[in-house]
């Protein structure tokens, strides 16, 4: 595969505990240089994030509840409204993965509603089933209830997973092109980019996309 | 305080009862509360969208409601996090423990870390309100200015980790901690701290408060 059509497929971002402003920045204008689809900070950056893509077309992708799950309906709404006003393009949501591992699906879709109701025509929502956690019983009830809950895009995984190629496989398996999937988790190689792609994922997110290019031609 | 005097029922009112897991189910926490009750633990530490269950489950009892604000990484604006916390008081918690913006702070933007602090310690009014650093992120330096700016900000405890980080409390960060605030602010050693052995260490070194999941062995371990 071809770097310049590899980096077309990419998300990617900087998001970390101890991350300063002036390392965010450094990141940006390298990132500038490739023509990656997304890109995702946290809210303390997501303003100077906005200003520094201004006119390149690459998306400002805005966390919500991230990575963990465990914030209330109430504040991922909130953090939704922020994404609104700063200008972002998309959320990547992460869902409440306590209430899937207790089966309460029917928390699941109504916070997953409310997610997409707030987000409305201002952002595309991208939710986070976090399939390294989840059976794969539980991998197509989350989907079903996200489909039901009018979202039509996932993120594989959450921060410190790994991507499994046969989740990909599933997906594509039981609901054909209803979803588009972004690979995540533990991308790291240009080799396991292209087998994820391959295998159907629309996108790879990938917090080391100069390593995932790398043995690109 | 000196763990050589601590018997069962004092070292459980220093201990908060954690349950931050990923993939922690209902029953997780509904044992966390259970035995959070039986043992006299000072609260139970859960993610926001727990906390209307840990509330009905501890109607009555002693143990706090204690809500992790800003989890893992601090990185969310002030307003955000003002609001995490607020609205996690508004359903019941009763201590709120929060991650400070520690990128801010590693960009020496001490300003917008005490501010932050103040707004905070402002939404919690008299609830307990504890504010983690991410020790194993700092230097000594850093802890050290860390701790000064919680201490001036009107926080009630400073606190080593998240658990999420690369690594937990160390004794010596607790004695460094107590060291910096004396008295009057309380020191939570947090992240890693597995025994009965290490759970004493921290205590004389100048812990307070320690945020563990292995609370029941660690207890058991100290004899009857």
């Amino acid at each position: 595969m071809k770097k310049q059509a590899l980096a077309r497929t990419i998300k990617t971002g900087i998001q970390r505990t101890d991350l300063a402003e002036d390392e965010v920045r450094q990141a940006i204008e390298r990132a500038k240089q490739y023509p990656f689809i997304a890109y995702a900070v946290d809210a303390p950056y997501l303003e100077l994030a906005k200003q520094l893509f201004e006119g390149t077309g690459v998306l400002l992708t805005a966390p919500v509840c991230y990575p963990l799950g465990g914030m209330t309906l109430e504040t991922r709404l909130d953090q939704i409204a922020f994404a609104i006003k700063v200008g972002a393009d998309e959320i990547n949501a992460s869902l409440n993965f306590n209430a899937i591992k207790s089966g309460d699906f029917s928390t699941v879709l109504d916070e997953t509603k409310r997610l997409a109701e707030a987000a409305g025509d201002n952002l595309d929502v991208i939710v986070i089933p976090q399939f390294f956690i989840l059976t794969n019983e539980e991998k197509l009830r989350l989907c079903h209830v996200i489909l039901e809950a009018g979202v039509n895009a996932i993120k594989t995984n959450g921060h410190g997973s790994l991507c499994r190629p046969e989740d990909i496989i599933l997906i594509r398996r039981e609901f054909g092109n209803e979803f588009s999937i972004e690979a995540s988790g533990g991308i790291r190689t240009t080799a396991q980019a292209v087998e994820l792609l391959e295998l159907g994922s629309n996108f790879i997110h990938t917090s080391t996309p100069y390593s995932v290019l790398e043995d690109a031609e | 305080m000196e763990s050589g005097e601590l018997n069962r029922s004092t070292l459980a009112a220093l201990i908060d009862h954690t349950e931050l897991h990923v993939d922690a189910t209902y029953s997780d926490i509904q044992r966390l509360c259970l035995e959070a009750v039986k043992y006299g633990f000072a609260s139970v530490a859960i993610h926001p969208v727990n906390i209307p269950l840990a509330v009905k489950l501890l109607k009555g009892s002693t143990v706090k409601v204690a809500a992790a604000i800003g989890f893992p990484t601090g990185a969310f604006t002030i307003d955000g996090k003002v609001f995490e916390t607020e609205d996690a008081i508004k359903k019941g918690a009763e201590e709120i423990d929060f991650v400070m913006n520690v990128g801010a702070f590693k960009a020496k933007n001490h300003s917008l870390v005490a501010d932050e602090m103040q707004a905070i310690r402002k939404a919690t009014g008299d609830l307990i309100t504890k504010a983690i650093l991410e020790t194993c992120l700092l230097t000594d330096e850093e802890k050290v200015a860390a701790c000064q700016i919680a201490q001036q900000s009107g926080i009630d405890f400073v606190k080593t980790s998240t658990g999420f980080g690369e690594k937990g409390a160390t004794v010596e960060d607790v004695r460094l901690m107590r060291q910096t605030v004396g008295e009057n602010v309380g020191v939570k050693a947090s992240g890693g701290i597995r025994t009965t052995q290490d759970a004493l260490a921290m205590i004389d070194a100048g812990a307070t408060r320690l945020g563990v999941s292995a609370g029941i062995a660690i207890i058991e371990g100290l004899g009857e």
